[in-house]
């Protein structure tokens, strides 16, 4: 029985990947490391995403990657994606002689770059019977920022509060990833939808299975997120090699140009 | 059609690129100032981070002065020696400017200042053209046959010490002069990702004397190379050149050059400088009214450390 549900998943799946797939050819992989399938710790629940990595290529703009799986019932499915984390500053805008310009900025350290929520049931209702210690909603998961330097708390919570609303207006904090459905009592799936504006890193993609408030089951998937191709190589080059990139930028500019002259004469 | 940006790190439609450079080149070959300070603007209105807009709209100057030297080098209308010395205040004040622009977004205020600057001159280059264009226009419909002015003055410019003889400009002046100017178009060009031609060229004539015919070429030896200056500094320090973004401009320019010169041959100069006076006023306004308007949210993003 369960061999044949799995193959009505992989079934379903397939035709979803492939829906999902654009024409183009994946590019060949670069060095990130493989997505490896993670062996659940228990056969209670059964997870895969449409897509092994998220490939930033000159066409990138943007992509939405399912997750799917299997779970055995009863329980409910929650799915958290988190990016990597780093210092982000947040600054404020003030009105200064009519002008509005940045008069304030705060860092946090450990913010992730990408941080999705969604579950088949509403959130607030699971994560209070008790997995709330393991699993954080966006809200619990920002008050744990670590905050640069003193600051009184008023202050504090406002540009924690501006920190969220600049990552939801770009996209990496998506209020509602749509909830986590349910087919057949134990199929489930999520769409899990990424900005053109994402940053770069190993994002990680876990899924839980809970009973009656209880994790029984816990899988967690790597989720590389990369430029490649010929954007990879021209923003690897420009971080590497500054000096020799400009170089580069100053030769094709000269090259361009040149031609240009040339073709404009003829006309 | 979409292309990701690999340095602005987002994606951007490739016509709307296209078309910018296209405006810029139009531009170009109607007044033969590079189109850089409508261009910078217009990147950042499109959503471009004004770093990045200004860092690979300097890239995008070298292609634009490169093909317009060619031609003037060719007919000789380049005073080498007054492009050097201009050049040695460029350098100084374009390496100076950078610098700046490096401080100016660690301590988050390079987005306003690019503001400012561009909206102070844009609107007094605007309402210079438009007052010239205008009063130009009804003392022409006055009298047909209008008296040409002086060709310069003589004043400060041959009082100042360390004086240079300068053949082709047939100029004997001061070379503190040339080098001060230099260095300020310099910095200009450095925090605006503009050559700086349409500061340098009335500059070269009215301030130095000199004569038109090699004003065009020479100032664009000496933007060639601050450009230069410049594109390597910003990816050296700031890492915010983006070639891809680069070349869909000078592509674009290539197309809206010619179209330009065209437009320039038939229509009459005061009603070309007519327009282009509205057209700067107009984006000066706009960047005005999104430094004076509530910002819909006060709260933005700097960069992004990677944890120490």
């Amino acid at each position: 029985m369960r061999r044949l549900l799995m193959a009505l998943v992989k079934s379903i799946v397939w035709a979803n990947g492939a829906y999902a797939q654009s024409p183009r050819v994946e590019p060949p992989s670069t060095g990130l490391p493989p997505s490896v399938p993670t062996e659940s710790t228990t056969p209670d629940l059964v997870v895969d995403l449409s897509r092994a990595r998220v490939s930033i290529t000159s066409a990138f703009q943007g992509e939405s990657i399912l997750m799917f799986g299997m779970f055995d019932p009863p329980g409910e499915v929650v799915v958290v994606v988190v990016g990597p984390e780093a210092r982000e500053t947040v600054m404020r805008k003030q009105r200064f002689l009519g002008l509005w310009l940045n008069t304030g900025r705060q860092s946090f350290d450990d913010v992730p770059a990408y941080y999705a929520i969604a579950a088949s049931q509403p959130l607030q209702r699971l994560l209070a019977r008790g997995a709330g210690g393991e699993i954080l909603s966006l809200e619990d998961r920002m008050s744990t920022v670590k905050p640069v330097g003193p600051r009184d708390a008023a202050e504090l919570a406002q540009f924690r509060g501006g920190l969220v609303e600049v990552k939801r207006r770009e996209g990496l904090y998506p209020a509602a990833i749509g909830q986590v459905t349910v087919q057949a009592g134990r199929l489930f799936r999520v769409d899990l939808p990424f900005p053109s504006r994402l940053p770069e890193g190993v994002y990680e993609v876990k899924a839980y299975l809970l009973r009656d408030g209880k994790i029984v089951a816990a899988v967690s998937r790597p989720l590389p997120v990369g430029k490649v191709g010929f954007s990879a190589q021209l923003a690897g080059w420009a971080s590497r090699d500054g000096p020799l990139y400009g170089l580069g930028a100053i030769a094709m500019a000269l090259f361009a140009g040149w031609l240009g002259g040339a073709v404009m004469r003829r006309l | 059609m979409e292309i990701y940006l690999p340095i602005a790190e987002q994606s951007m439609n490739v016509f709307v690129l296209l078309g910018l450079g296209a405006a810029a080149g139009l531009l170009a070959g109607m007044f033969g100032v590079g189109g850089g300070f409508l261009a910078t603007p217009l990147l950042i209105f499109v959503g471009i981070p004004p770093a990045v807009a200004v860092a690979s709209q300097a890239n995008q100057v070298i292609a634009n002065s490169v093909s317009s030297l060619q031609i003037h080098w060719r007919r000789g209308n380049v005073d080498l020696r007054m492009g050097l010395v201009l050049l040695m205040g460029g350098m100084v004040g374009s390496s100076a400017g950078v610098s700046l622009f490096t401080y100016l977004k660690r301590i988050g205020q390079i987005d306003f200042v690019i503001a400012v600057l561009y909206v102070v001159m844009l609107s007094t280059i605007g309402l210079l053209m438009l007052t010239e264009s205008l009063s130009t226009y009804l003392k022409r419909r006055r009298n047909p046959e209008s008296p040409r002015g002086k060709l310069h003055t003589h004043y400060l410019v041959h009082r100042l010490p360390l004086k240079l003889r300068f053949y082709k400009s047939k100029l004997y002046i001061s070379a503190l002069l040339p080098v001060g100017l230099g260095f300020l178009i310099g910095i200009l060009s450095a925090i605006l990702g503009v050559g700086g031609g349409f500061v340098l060229v009335p500059a070269m004539i009215y301030l130095l004397g000199m004569p038109t015919a090699v004003v065009i070429g020479t100032s664009n030896f000496q933007i060639l190379f601050v450009a230069a200056n410049v594109t390597f500094l910003q990816a050296t320090t700031n890492g915010t050149v983006d070639v891809v973004l680069a070349l869909l401009l000078i592509l674009g320019g290539v197309v809206g050059a010619p179209i330009g010169s065209r437009l320039a041959a038939k229509l009459p100069g005061v009603v070309l400088r007519g327009l282009m006076s509205v057209l700067i006023l107009a984006v000066a306004a706009e960047l005005l009214f999104e430094l004076l308007r509530t910002p819909p949210s006060p709260f933005s993003l700097g960069a992004r450390e990677v944890s120490p």
